[in-house]
């Protein structure tokens, strides 16, 4: 290794002096020391030392030009690629070299040239790029490494120069179409032609016809995982089945890539077959259990893979509802080392997979995440919780509300706040039925601090006054305080001060009443409360006119109408969801919202419209196997005789119910026991090293996380 | 759809920036140090700003760098996080992934970027054989070596294989033959002098069990790890004891050469295993194990994962742990009594058995008392450690400890502390979790008539071992 490091900020001239110190003494070594210099550069350059390494471009030239070594043409090429677009003048300067090397015999500074051809936004450099590919592509003759680059290399130049890229698609379509040896080849055209047909708002969408498909796909097993899964995403909207057989067909030849390895082949078959079923009339539960498992699998990858796959679980189980997956809610169960983003996602599935039967187990698991040492996946847990209550029928509700009654024992304020605050949502939904619960509700009047909770106390005071006898005791414990309080929670104290007296005017009332509107009126400078407190006590000094109609009824009526009843909103637009599911697995995906909301210049993708294309997604049937080999008796076509045999060759075995398995059920009688001998030990030196050093035990616990 | 891919050391500065687009600017590298590097309250592995967005990951290895993608569009997240981890792994073979080496020879990651992504930043070629063999300087774990995980530094009986690795492998590619080969992962004219397969069927399971001793959820998540070292372009195929294909018709007489452990492993009692999904590597012929169950591969050369599968049902658990949890009679601290019983078969035994019992955190001392192992408390962690070097099989041990808590703990505190469950580590050679078994390997070469060594090895191991009490 050399005697400097190599990864510090050097001046331009320090690094000049060393390559003259190589240049004077002719030793062996000179060519890794000159090397190191030359790294240092590239160390510098991205350290962002840009300026002072400029002033090396001759030394670099001259490399250039007397070096045939590899590694300093990649270090030359970086350079270029690096400061070329600020140093237009060098960066001409260096062209020649560059067009040197793209002639070159090897291939791999072929490739280096063109890329660093594309990274220089000058015009000399995009002429050379345009010349460069567009020979390569009409020959077809060198080699495929320097044709593959070619052809990506078009995605960039479009961006450059549509009108000149143009012409060069024909020849990708022959390429495509054409019988070229190397399928790698074929793959990146249909994917360079599929990637500008997407950004050109000016191109129809790409559109092969079934049988060109079916030819692609059939070299699908030959290649490698990178090129399998750009070929499946290129044909998502571009293969249109037009019959039903046909979609059926495609489904087949797709289907094995679900068991890959990689996330992106596995998902982008998912991504296929998904958009493929749109277009058939029903869906064997086989596919819909090797979907399932696939997924399944999928998640048993690292944790970033893991979140993806889960987002995009939330999406189907959003558009499809379970109808095509079919999942056990137990994977769903949140470990405890999941990174904080897998368990939140997985509380949102647990949340969607909830129904009747399972909900028992997933209350479960939510009370235990209830107390969970992160507040936030607390909070979501009580929050899904509750969201289960007014999403399920009347019975559920009553095991949801008892769970969260559990948990309100255990006291912790922000469990407390969290609580009240979905508490509102159950009420509003089911009005009557948990009145005996209220008191117990009010009874942590006290513990609340957070204002969307004492929102919801306040809703909660309010809409059960007529339980509550003390109940202007426990308002009071938030109107005293109202001009420390956030302006929802006045607006809160507002409202409820006027309800309370429209409903039973008396001397307190009216006290409590005035002494807001007042407080609203003069003390408080935000307009729209102000305001409204005005229109509010314009409202009741009409009551003492006599001329006017308005009585308490009237009023009553105004301040202290009906809610409507609430829904939970969890269905995204249909549209959006089409969408989605076409960019199953994107970063889109992982945020579900539509494309366009997120980046600029993309076409929306849509199902492309075929004589069978399904209207309603929800339409299609799930058929069980029996059915389907009957029929596919039926459908059979010769290209692909052999489904018949694969679908009978599979007989899914019935799985035992699994859930509350009792440990038991496991056990065997060791054959040693051993058993405890001796007293108890005090467990460790370290801590009654810590008991002799007051101090350090002070400090041993305060750097303790607090709970 | 890469448009620049960074790497950082675990502080946060930038050893790697290269990008595959001129437009990306340089101001790049600081905003993701800034928004994700240096923000202690990371919640999401991505992170997207206008229209650029970051995916990262930290790799593998002591040194924890950040290997970052910056994609401006909406590029499938699935390819970019595989497309990291692959590049974590070939970092590590070639010895780059601590930030040191890093520093000294970052032009090596400039050259793996190079063949692994195109123009586009479309990854191209993540398979370590072929991308090393194009490589100027080679890796530093040489693929010829099985996988340098620590089992193969073990003192297991089974490191013999290693032994033999040193003394009979070399290996040589015939360079005049530069007809490209029908599979994108095997150069044609490899030659070894001795053909070796090591087959490693590591299982990882996974359970967790409620307060009442009901079980969750438990499964298994396996690998299939083949190292090979095989001249010529062979076929290999093996045989699992899975459901589906023992079902076949035509299961026992379908190979009467190559299915040798028939006699060893009865049907009755090596069961069948309901799969329920695998994942094969990209080798693995897809379309006919969807026909015939069949897994038929041409290998590449040198380690990779074979395959990937999930178990469910029938699992073979490994150890019972059976925690009782009551408040102490002191009132502020707890008293925990737990039996380990061991449910596999006496004649094996599992290594580095680690029992970690949380104590609340205002504990300061914790009097121990175990029928066996070493156990001690670990402030810093709140928790009590209990280890095995080695657990014998169908054995129970106890343990039984009481908490001492700091004078200013209340009853209360104790109750709202949120129990994290027990957890359990261990490591079992030979013994399969799920009940998976090989049970034949053939490798068949047209033009060359060669002998195989094939060694397989099975090894189970805990993923998150979780108790409630």
């Amino acid at each position: 290794m050399s005697d400097q490091r190599i990864f510090t900020r050097y001046r331009a001239d320090e690094i000049k002096a060393e390559f003259q110190n190589v240049e004077v003494k002719k030793f062996k070594s000179n060519a890794m020391k000159r090397k190191n210099a030359l790294r240092k550069i590239i160390a510098n350059l991205t350290m962002g030392n840009l300026n002072e390494m400029s002033y090396l471009f001759p030394e670099i030239i001259n490399y250039w030009k007397i070096e045939d070594d590899i590694e300093v043409r990649r270090i030359c090429h970086e350079y270029i690629r690096k400061l070329g677009p600020s140093k237009p003048k060098n960066a001409n300067d260096a062209l020649p070299y560059i067009l040197k090397d793209l002639d070159n015999r090897n291939p791999a500074l072929q490739i280096m040239a063109i890329k660093t051809l594309l990274m220089v936004p000058s015009p000399d450099y995009v002429d050379e790029a345009f010349r460069f590919v567009s020979g390569i592509i009409n020959r077809r003759s060198s080699s495929s490494d320097v044709l593959k680059t070619s052809i990506f290399a078009l995605t960039q130049l479009d961006d450059i120069n549509h009108d000149r890229a143009l012409p060069l698609l024909d020849s990708l379509r022959d390429i495509i179409s054409g019988d070229h040896q190397i399928n790698s080849v074929k793959v990146a055209a249909l994917n360079t032609l599929y990637t500008i047909h997407e950004k050109n708002l000016s191109l129809p969408n790409l559109n092969l016809t079934v049988d060109a498909s079916y030819d692609l796909l059939t070299i699908l097993p030959k290649l490698n995982e990178w090129d399998k899964a750009l070929l499946l995403e290129s044909l998502i909207c571009v293969c249109v089945p037009q019959t039903h057989n046909d979609a059926y067909d495609l489904i087949d030849m797709v289907e094995p890539q679900l068991q890959h390895v990689n996330t992106y082949v596995a998902l982008n078959a998912l991504k296929f077959i998904i958009y493929i079923t749109n277009y058939v009339d029903h869906i064997s539960d086989n596919l819909s259990k090797k979907l399932s498992s696939s997924i399944i699998a999928l998640l048993n990858k690292p944790p970033e893979l893991q979140f993806l796959v889960l987002r995009n679980v939330i999406l189907l189980l959003l558009s499809r509802e379970s109808l095509i997956l079919n999942l056990d809610v137990s994977y769903f169960f949140v470990e405890y080392n999941d990174p904080i983003y897998i368990k939140d996602t997985k509380l949102e599935c647990l949340y969607l997979l909830a129904n009747k039967d399972n909900l028992h187990n997933i209350l479960e698991e939510l009370e235990q995440y209830a107390t969970d040492i992160d507040i936030q996946m607390s909070r979501k847990a009580i929050r899904a919780i509750g969201n289960l209550a007014v999403k399920l029928d009347e019975n559920s509700a009553d095991e949801c509300v008892n769970t969260l009654l559990n948990l309100l024992e255990f006291g912790v304020d922000y469990v407390v706040e969290e609580i009240i605050s979905v508490f509102r949502n159950i009420l509003r939904k089911y009005q009557d039925q948990y009145k005996s619960q209220i008191s117990t509700l009010v009874s942590y009047t006290d513990s609340i601090h957070e204002s969307d909770s004492k929102n919801a106390m306040i809703w909660i005071i309010t809409n059960y006054a007529d339980i509550l006898p003390e109940y202007l005791e426990y308002f009071r414990v938030f109107s005293s305080h109202i001009l420390e309080e956030t302006l929802e929670v006045q607006f809160s104290i507002l409202n409820s001060s006027v309800k309370f007296f429209a409903r039973n005017i008396s001397k307190e009332t009216e006290a409590l009443c005035i002494e807001i509107l007042k407080c609203c009126t003069e003390e408080i400078d935000n307009p729209d409360l102000r305001d409204r407190a005005f229109m509010y006590w314009r409202l009741l000094s009409l009551l003492q006119s006599p001329k006017s109609e308005i009585n308490v009824e009237v009023i009553k009526d105004i301040v202290d109408g009906e809610l409507p009843l609430i829904e939970l909103n969890t269905k995204l637009d249909p549209a959006i969801l089409e969408e989605l599911e076409l960019n199953i697995g994107s970063i889109a995906s992982i945020y579900l919202k539509p494309v366009s909301q997120i980046f600029k210049q993309i076409k929306t993708k849509q199902l492309p419209s075929s004589s069978v294309l399904n209207q309603n997604r929800d339409s299609i049937n799930i058929v069980s196997n029996e059915n389907l080999i009957h029929e596919q008796k039926r459908s059979q076509t010769d290209r692909f005789s052999d489904i018949n045999h694969y679908s009978e060759g599979r007989s899914i075995p019935s799985k035992p119910s699994r859930r509350n398995t009792i440990m038991d059920d496991y056990d065997k009688p060791a054959e040693t026991v051993n058993q405890l001998k001796g007293k108890m030990r005090s467990s460790n030196s370290s801590s009654s090293l810590l008991s002799r050093k007051p101090t350090k035990l002070m400090r041993k616990l305060t750097i303790k996380k607090p709970f | 759809m890469i448009n620049g891919v960074l790497v950082y050391t675990g502080k946060g500065e930038l050893i790697v920036s290269k990008f595959s687009k001129s437009n990306a600017k340089r101001s790049i590298s600081d905003i993701f140090r800034v928004q994700v590097i240096n923000n202690l309250d990371v919640r999401s592995p991505i992170l997207t700003l206008g229209s650029t967005t970051f995916h990262h990951i930290r790799s593998n290895s002591r040194d924890h760098l950040w290997l970052v993608a910056v994609t401006r569009s909406n590029a499938n997240s699935g390819a970019i996080w595989e497309f990291l981890y692959k590049f974590d792994s070939l970092l590590n073979a070639f010895g780059l992934d601590n930030e040191t080496t890093l520093k000294e020879e970052f032009m090596t990651c400039y050259e793996l970027l190079d063949l692994m992504l195109n123009v586009d930043g479309v990854p191209l070629d993540t398979e370590l054989s072929s991308v090393s063999a194009k490589m100027s300087t080679k890796p530093l774990h040489s693929i010829n070596s099985p996988s340098d995980s620590s089992l193969d530094n073990s003192s297991s009986p089974l490191s013999i294989s290693k032994f033999l690795n040193r003394n009979n492998r070399s290996m040589s590619v015939d360079t005049m033959n530069t007809e490209p080969s029908n599979y994108p992962w095997r150069p044609n004219g490899i030659k070894y002098k001795k053909n070796e397969i090591f087959l490693n069927i590591n299982e990882k399971i996974s359970i967790l069990v409620s307060k009442d001793e009901t079980i969750l959820k438990a499964y298994v998540d396996g690998t299939v790890d083949l190292t090979s070292h095989l001249s010529g372009t062979p076929t290999c195929q093996f045989g699992l004891n899975d459901s589906l294909s023992v079902d076949e018709p035509n299961y026992y007489n379908s190979d009467d050469n190559g299915f040798r452990n028939q006699q060893n492993i009865p049907r009755a009692t090596a069961g069948t295993v309901v799969l329920e999904d695998c994942k094969f590597h990209e080798c693995v012929s897809l379309d006919k194990f969807n026909r015939d169950r069949i897994i038929k591969f041409v290998p590449p050369d040198g380690h990779i994962e074979l395959m990937k599968y999930h178990v469910r049902d029938n699992i073979n658990l490994p150890f019972k742990v059976t925690p009782n949890v009551i408040n102490s009679r002191s009132r502020t601290g707890l008293d925990y009594r737990i039996t380990l019983k061991s449910l596999f078969p006496s004649k094996l035994s599992a290594n580095d058995v680690v029992l970690k019992i949380p104590v609340p955190s205002s504990t300061v001392d914790c009097k121990l008392n175990v029928s066996n192992g070493k156990c001690r408390f670990v402030p810093e962690e709140s928790c009590i450690i209990w280890k095995f070097a080695k657990y014998n099989g169908l054995t129970e041990n106890k343990l039984s400890a009481v908490t001492v808590s700091s004078n200013d703990t209340t009853q209360l505190m104790l109750q709202q502390w949120a129990r994290p469950p027990i957890s359990l580590d261990f490591e079992i050679m030979m013994f399969s979790n799920s009940g998976l078994v090989v049970r034949y390997l053939k490798i068949m070469e047209k033009d060359q008539k060669y002998r195989t060594v094939k060694w397989i090895k099975y090894i189970s191991r805990s993923g998150s071992y979780e108790v409630r009490y």
